[in-house]
């Protein structure tokens, strides 16, 4: 039974009895010794032990709610247990023999025993009274269970039957009495023939007959209407029945000795028996053929029990019990990038999207992969090949490499399988596999048709392998994991950890976590230890955050790790779940039903954590003030690791803020703090923390506060403050306290108070000894007199000359002494909102004056900033840019290849071939098509501005890649069309799209007329013609915007010159009427709104101060058209009502405000409607027709009004 | 037994020249090889040196050498030096006598080709018995003559007898980034496999997983790995002309790249091919004039 797993075993006496906890990892185990144990089995430990029974306990049975179990034993007694208060809380008596099992209904008051005294007995333990016994064996009955849902009893006894009772009978006079007609009375007595004794609550349904010895186990199946029975007869039979009747189905035969026990299996159609025969076996349900056995070497089982819920199994034997699992419920799963790659429980292979949390259908089936039952241990995945490994424990190890389809179409059988032996397989490069043979200690390397390409020798007796990175391996040995050079067959690297059984990358491929079963350890891709932390629970799984930080699955919690070890837990768990990916707030993993989940996590505690090992504190204060992340663990994490002033900012707590406070030495906050809380306490610590700070001031306070007058006192010495040290004497002398009043006396070297204190207290020969020593004589002549003794009575010691106290030399009271300016981090000046970065500021030059106004400008106002910027939609007026053919030759044949030697068609020449794009053939180099096409389409003759676009694009053609040594590098031509290999259809790849246009030419230059930068911006709008006279777009929509950007282009290349035309003439007095021409000019191209407005009021103020106030208010009117609010339009108000008053000009210009007309792009004078005039072919500016032939003077490429075919951007 | 088969003695000097790991190859340790591996491993550390532009200390080394191998590198040696003439000289005699050896057929085929005179060098390369050198030097002359098809079947004929060898893999990809397509992503796959690997990682490997992202239009990724490889050696030309192809096509300043280019290879091909290029826009561009 290669994959059966065990999980726990307990060394005892011989087990006879066995029952799972259905919420907790218990199992309660009755002995032959009279002793019932309580196990953990997750933990591995003995809870309890209940000793009341005398002789063998073989009954016991959890209640499924009710923290209660019962037992049953060989002493006839029934007892009924409280696992709370660890004692019996009952017995039940009445059997007369050994007792066998004993159950708990599932719903009812009800426990049902079945004994050696032939009997099957009901009792309810609530009234502790029996309440029905069953009678009809005539032999031992060795197992009564309930039916799951119905009312209904199955029995085994030795007798060799199997018996079915209905009890419904019961059930109804047992459960409340509700209003029961005459009819039903009636019914009920009639529906179930009374047996012998005129019993009517429980009866014989179907007696089963068919074991040729006594019959040891019995029980139904949790939905189907089965039963199966394990006999002396060795063999597990299966029974059927319906409604009226029941028969046998099938034998399970292969027990060679008495079958003690069986059970179908909770979720998957299976059998399991043991036996005495020291077996435990599987059948398959439907097909009743043997699908694993388990042998012990000296254990007889004596039973078996199923977990209600999870996936797990106990059987009691000889020495004790084994608590195993049938399968490994991890299910094969691989991650790359955003797809998860996992085998179902139907074994088929799907995948799931990350980004868009969807599961495709199946891809494959792998049904016929190793043997039923048994599940795919590990799949690895290719991204390159879209292949997987998959491996199976099924025959000492299979693996297979198959061929994931192009589309997921349901669970096909795959074809082209590739398989082996080997217990695991990975990926380890592009076209290459590592199979590890556990039984030979090899580690094949194979290529992808299967063939082995080397062999490896493993350096040391290991378990596992995984991918190491390119081109190496881990080798996982049961104490050491071992990083191992493929290429170069040797150990990289090699650490101790002990039994690491999994091995997550995180997604940058820097770090993995080694998973062992109760440790995480974090090394680097070179196998260096970064982090270790140890588990008491069992670990599941884990993946990485693409920060950085460890997310881990123990079969009870997630938690995370960071790089540094710091950890925690992020939620609680209720079945155990295999960790994929984490993105943000979202989980994802994979249940042990193999269905992939999305789990809601919160990663602010590890995200706070990280951005405060990163000192990211920007982070940390979003976090701080988006989420509620106030608990005492995160105060006291930022605390323990030296963040006080951190910890500081979410408290609100006084008296943990106070403690922070003095940690990180703030005294304002603990101040603030010690006033609220005003206790002694807090007062004595906050003057010494203010003390050593040298805040003299705070300590002061905290002194008086505390009424310690003796240290104010001193204070008020050290600091030089006498003013109040004379205070604190008065003070003294209020509150009687003559020490105090000494000490302040010698503070202030004042010798008559002290005089005058001694005396107070009668200390006269004191008084007299100091009134001697500072020479007051006629005071020790006072004190001689009021003590009525002379001098000569007196004897007193030599007296040196008293030291006046020293008087302080810096008034150091005055002020605090000067610290180090209080470093407030950055974190609390983020929060007290000055750090500016914080905020987001618009970085809108506000200082750009705009236009500078012309001397006696109205009121020296520029052009303020504030423009909007609008999306501007003209039409590109006429500029045919049709699909005209061209006239070049086409050279549509096909490159016949020929197979012979000699030299072949660079890809170059295939561009030129392939496009009619003038941008393609100056990609390939060939320029003089380029020029050609050029002259052809926009009629371009003068070269040379663009000439920087030329070698722009010819520069980016190609790249070099070192080959063979000592050789030139080979060159390689960069394409646009990256999926394309058709020879036919190839086009190189031109720099600067229309994107790059639009974001980088179109907005600098419109920045330029922002910031009236006129030369700077009539540079770039030429830049951005030069631009697109050579460029490629990739559809019919993108040739519109072409246009639309060269129109526009041209509209404010005019624009400008025209204004820098006026600009050079501006202080000219006798071309004042050009100048008013050319402002009046300014306005006509069509220019964004805001620009227009500036040519309009730069226009109107002209005219205002020209004194020419018809067109003056002609273009107020204008500007009050286009906005009628802001300070260009109150401006343009004013001037429009003094103009309109005086109604005149003073010039009279060439400007007609209601003709139609263009403005001639070389001589900027007007073309009005119906007059003659030509065209550039390329830019569309319009010239009066003496320019014709002449160069453009907006793209300075073309040939104004040359014929031309148009120009083509797109290939087809 | 092959030397060069994955259980050979010269497997790693092989690897570690073709990676580009020159230092490595030249520090090799080759004391513990057999005899018949010694000359090969001698070669291999010449042509580091003369790769790492030390062919002056190498011609000297070898003044008066009369085994092939060694005459032939001397001659490369000079060639590199710029003394062409004799350097063919000496090539076509040894050509002429010892057409055979291995180390003549690759360096006189390189000498050959490097003077265009391919087909001579394709005819003896064509000599070679099972050199995988050969194999990739013939593919590369090929792909210079555009022959894609040519190259391509000499790689699936050389993948037949050693699928697993890195030249051939390199040789594979510098195909593959002439076909295109979904062959960028292999070469890529090849060339990243190389470049991740610390330990054949190097500014050639570097650069060619840069160069197979660039033609699939990753270019921050292609940056990346020409950043690592301008780390690894700040004045490799074709790192630096790759970046400023890259540049052009991001949109970046090419001044700085440009100009330690012009400094470190004068004679790039980017360089010269640009000048030529410069040149005839200026003939075309004076076809062309104004009517007026």
């Amino acid at each position: 039974m290669q994959s059966m797993l065990t999980k726990f075993e307990s060394k005892s006496s011989r087990a006879k009895g066995i029952a799972f906890h259905p919420k907790r990892p218990w199992i309660l185990v009755s002995l032959h010794t009279s002793t019932i144990q309580l196990w953990d089995y997750r933990m591995g430990t003995l809870i309890d032990r209940f000793e009341e029974h005398d002789g063998p306990v073989r009954g016991i049975d959890f209640h499924c709610t009710q923290p209660l179990f019962v037992s049953g034993g060989d002493d006839y007694k029934i007892k009924v247990w409280s696992y709370q208060t660890r004692r019996c809380l009952f017995t039940l008596n009445g059997h007369l023999d050994y007792v066998r099992t004993v159950f708990f209904h599932h719903e009812l008051p009800w426990i049902l025993s079945s004994s050696d005294d032939q009997t099957i007995r009901i009792w309810n333990w609530q009234n502790r009274s029996l309440i029905c016994t069953m009678t009809g064996h005539n032999h031992y009955t060795m197992c009564a269970q309930f039916h799951p849902k119905e009312d209904l009893i199955v029995s085994a006894s030795l007798d060799q039957s199997v018996r079915v009772w209905d009890i419904s009978g019961l059930r109804k006079k047992h459960s409340a009495p509700t209003s029961m007609t005459f009819e039903d009375q009636m019914a009920r007595a009639n529906a179930n023939q009374a047996d012998m004794f005129g019993n009517t609550d429980a009866v014989v349904k179907f007696v089963l007959e068919g074991h040729d010895r006594g019959v040891n186990w019995v029980s139904f199946h949790p939905t189907l209407p089965l039963i199966i029975s394990a006999g002396d007869d060795r063999n597990v039979k299966l029974w059927r029945m319906s409604e009226t009747k029941a028969w046998e189905v099938d034998t399970c035969r292969g027990h060679f000795q008495n079958s003690s026990a069986c059970l179908f299996h909770p979720h998957q159609d299976l059998i399991l028996s043991v036996g005495e025969d020291k077996t435990v076996r599987v059948w398959d349900l439907n097909k009743r053929t043997a699908v694993q056995s388990f042998k012990r070497e000296n254990d007889r089982f004596w039973v078996i029990a199923a977990h209600p819920e999870i996936n797990l199994f106990a059987a009691g034997h000889d020495n004790g019990v084994m608590v195993f699992k049938l399968e490994r419920e991890r299910p094969a799963y691989a991650i790359h990038q955003n797809n998860l790659f996992f085998v179902n429980k139907e074994k088929h292979v799907r995948s799931f999207d990350f980004t868009q949390n969807i599961q495709s259908p199946s891809m494959l089936s792998l049904k016929k992969l190793g043997a039923p039952w048994v599940p795919p241990r590990t799949l690895s995945y290719n991204p390159a090949e879209r292949s997987i490994l998959v491996t199976s424990p099924t025959d000492g190890g299979t693996y297979e490499l198959i061929n994931l389809p192009k589309d997921a179409s349901g669970a096909v059988e795959p074809t082209d399988t590739k398989r082996g032996t080997g217990n695991s397989a990975v990926f380890v490069a592009r076209n290459r596999f590592a199979v590890f043979n556990s039984s030979s200690q090899t580690i094949d390397i194979k290529d992808l048709s299967n063939s082995t390409t080397k062999t490896i020798k493993t350096p040391t007796n290991i378990n596992d392998i995984y991918f190491g990175g390119t081109g190496c391996l881990l080798l996982c040995a049961p104490s050491t994991v071992i990083l191992y050079d493929i290429q170069q067959k040797k150990t990289v690297a090699e650490l101790a950890v002990s039994g690491v059984k999994y091995v997550v990358w995180s997604n940058d491929g820097l770090h993995a976590a080694l998973l062992s079963k109760h440790n995480v350890t974090i090394v680097t891709k070179t196998l260096e230890q970064v982090s270790s932390l140890h588990e008491t629970i069992r670990i599941k799984s884990a993946t990485w955050d693409d920060v950085g930080v460890l997310l881990y699955s123990t079969l009870n919690h997630i938690k995370y790790t960071l790089l540094n070890g710091d950890n925690g837990i992020i939620r609680t768990l209720g079945e155990t779940i295999y960790l994929t990916k984490v993105k943000g707030r979202s989980l994802f993993c994979l249940d042990r039903q193999a269905k992939p989940k999305l789990l809601d996590i919160d990663p602010t505690e590890y995200r706070f954590k990280l951005a405060l090992v990163k000192r990211n504190y920007d982070e940390m204060l979003s976090i701080i003030k988006t989420s509620n992340l106030v608990g005492q663990s995160i105060i006291s994490y930022l605390q323990k690791k030296g963040y006080p002033e951190i910890a500081l900012q979410f408290v609100q707590d006084p008296q943990t803020r106070f403690e922070l406070a003095i940690e990180c030495g703030n005294l304002e906050v603990a101040v603030e703090m010690a006033k609220e809380l005003d206790r002694p306490k807090l007062w004595t610590r906050l003057s010494a923390e203010a003390l050593s700070q040298g805040n003299h001031q705070v300590v002061e306070m905290a002194y008086q506060k505390l009424r310690n007058f003796d240290k104010l006192s001193f204070l008020y010495l050290v600091t030089g403050d006498t003013e109040k040290l004379n205070r604190m004497a008065k003070i003294a002398e209020h509150r009687n306290d003559y020490t105090a009043r000494f000490q302040n006396a010698i503070y202030l070297g004042d010798v008559e108070t002290r005089i005058q204190m001694l005396k107070e207290i009668d200390l006269y020969p004191l008084a007299y000894v100091t009134a001697k020593a500072h020479g007051l004589n006629e005071e020790c002549e006072a004190i001689l007199e009021a003590s009525g003794l002379t001098e000569e009575d007196i004897r007193i010691p030599e007296i040196s000359v008293p030291i006046p106290p020293p008087k302080a030399i810096v008034p150091t009271h005055q002020k605090n002494w000067p610290l180090r300016a209080a470093s407030q981090s950055f974190f609390e000046k983020a929060l007290l909102g000055q750090v500016e970065s914080m905020t987001i500021e618009d970085e809108a030059p506000s200082g750009t004056n705009g236009f500078a106004m012309d001397e006696g400008a109205v009121d020296g106002k520029g052009f303020n900033g504030d423009l909007l910027d609008v999306e501007g939609e003209e039409d590109a007026a006429g500029w045919d840019m049709g699909d005209d053919d061209l006239n070049l030759e086409q050279v549509g044949e096909l490159a016949v290849e020929t197979d012979g030697a000699g030299v072949g068609m660079s890809e170059a020449e295939l561009w030129a071939r392939n496009s009619p794009i003038a941008a393609d053939h100056v990609a390939a180099g060939s320029f003089e098509t380029a020029m050609q096409l050029l002259n052809r389409q926009v009629g371009a003759v003068n070269f040379e501005p663009l000439k920087p676009r030329f070698m722009e694009i010819y520069q980016a053609s190609k790249t070099y890649l070192p080959a063979t040594v000592g050789l030139p590098p080979l060159v390689n031509y960069v394409r646009r069309t990256i999926e394309e290999t058709d020879s036919r259809k190839i086009l190189p790849a031109i720099p600067r799209d229309l994107e790059s246009v639009r974001t980088n030419g179109l907005q600098k230059g419109f920045a330029a007329m922002k910031a009236n930068n006129l030369e700077e911006g009539v540079k770039i709008f030429r830049g951005v013609l030069h631009n697109l006279i050579l460029a490629t777009v990739q559809n019919k929509s993108e040739i519109e915007e072409a246009k639309r950007i060269i129109r526009t282009a041209t509209e404010y290349i005019i624009a400008m010159s025209i204004e820098l035309e006026r600009r050079d003439i501006a202080t000219d007095e006798s071309q004042a009427k050009r100048n008013l021409e050319l402002s009046a000019y300014f306005t006509k191209p069509i220019l964004e709104l805001p620009h227009r407005q500036i040519a309009l009021m730069s226009a109107m103020k002209l005219a205002y101060t020209k004194k020419n106030h018809v067109l003056a208010a002609h273009f107020a009117s204008r500007v009050l058209a286009n906005s009628s609010q802001g300070k260009n339009a109150e401006n343009a108000r004013k001037i429009k009502a003094v103009s309109e008053r005086s109604g005149q000009d003073a010039i009279e210009i060439e400007y007609d405000q209601f003709a139609e007309f263009d403005i001639c792009a070389a001589s900027y004078t007007p073309i009005y409607s119906g007059q003659p005039f030509v065209q550039d072919p390329f830019t569309g500016a319009k010239y009066h027709p003496r320019y014709k032939g002449s160069i453009c003077r907006v793209s300075q490429v073309t040939e104004i009004g040359a014929p031309a075919s148009g120009l083509r951007l797109l290939a087809q | 037994m092959d030397p060069f088969s994955s259980e050979g003695e010269l497997l790693t000097i092989h690897n570690a020249f073709h990676g580009g790991q020159y230092s490595a190859v030249i520090n090799h340790d080759t004391s513990g090889l057999s005899a018949e591996n010694s000359i090969p491993s001698t070669v291999y550390k010449l042509r580091s040196q003369i790769a790492i532009g030390q062919a002056e200390e190498v011609a000297i080394e070898l003044e008066g050498q009369d085994n092939p191998d060694l005459a032939v590198l001397k001659a490369f040696a000079e060639y590199s030096q710029g003394s062409t003439e004799n350097a063919v000289k000496i090539v076509e005699s040894l050509v002429g006598s010892s057409s055979d050896n291995a180390t003549v057929q690759i360096i006189g085929a390189t000498i050959l080709h490097a003077e265009g005179r391919s087909e001579e060098a394709l005819t003896l390369l064509s000599r070679h018995q099972g050199s995988l050198e050969a194999v990739a030097l013939v593919v590369q002359i090929r792909l210079s003559q555009n022959r894609t098809d040519l190259a391509l079947k000499e790689v699936l004929n050389a993948k037949r007898w050693a699928q697993d060898s890195l030249l051939v893999n390199l040789a594979e990809s510098w195909v593959g980034l002439r076909i295109g397509g979904e062959k960028y992503q292999q070469a890529y796959y090849v060339y990243e496999e190389l470049a991740q690997t610390p330990s054949t990682s190097a500014p050639r490997t570097l650069i060619g997983q840069a160069v197979a992202e660039l033609h699939l239009g990753r270019l921050p990724e292609a940056e990346v790995a020409l950043q690592q490889a301008l780390e690894k050696n700040p004045k490799h030309e074709d790192a630096l002309a790759n970046m400023i192809v890259l540049s052009i096509l991001a949109g970046k300043e090419i001044d700085e790249y440009l100009s330690s280019l012009q400094n470190t290879a004068p004679s790039h091909p980017f360089l010269t091919d640009v000048a030529q290029k410069s040149e005839l826009f200026d003939k075309s561009a004076a076809k062309y004039r104004a009517k007026a």
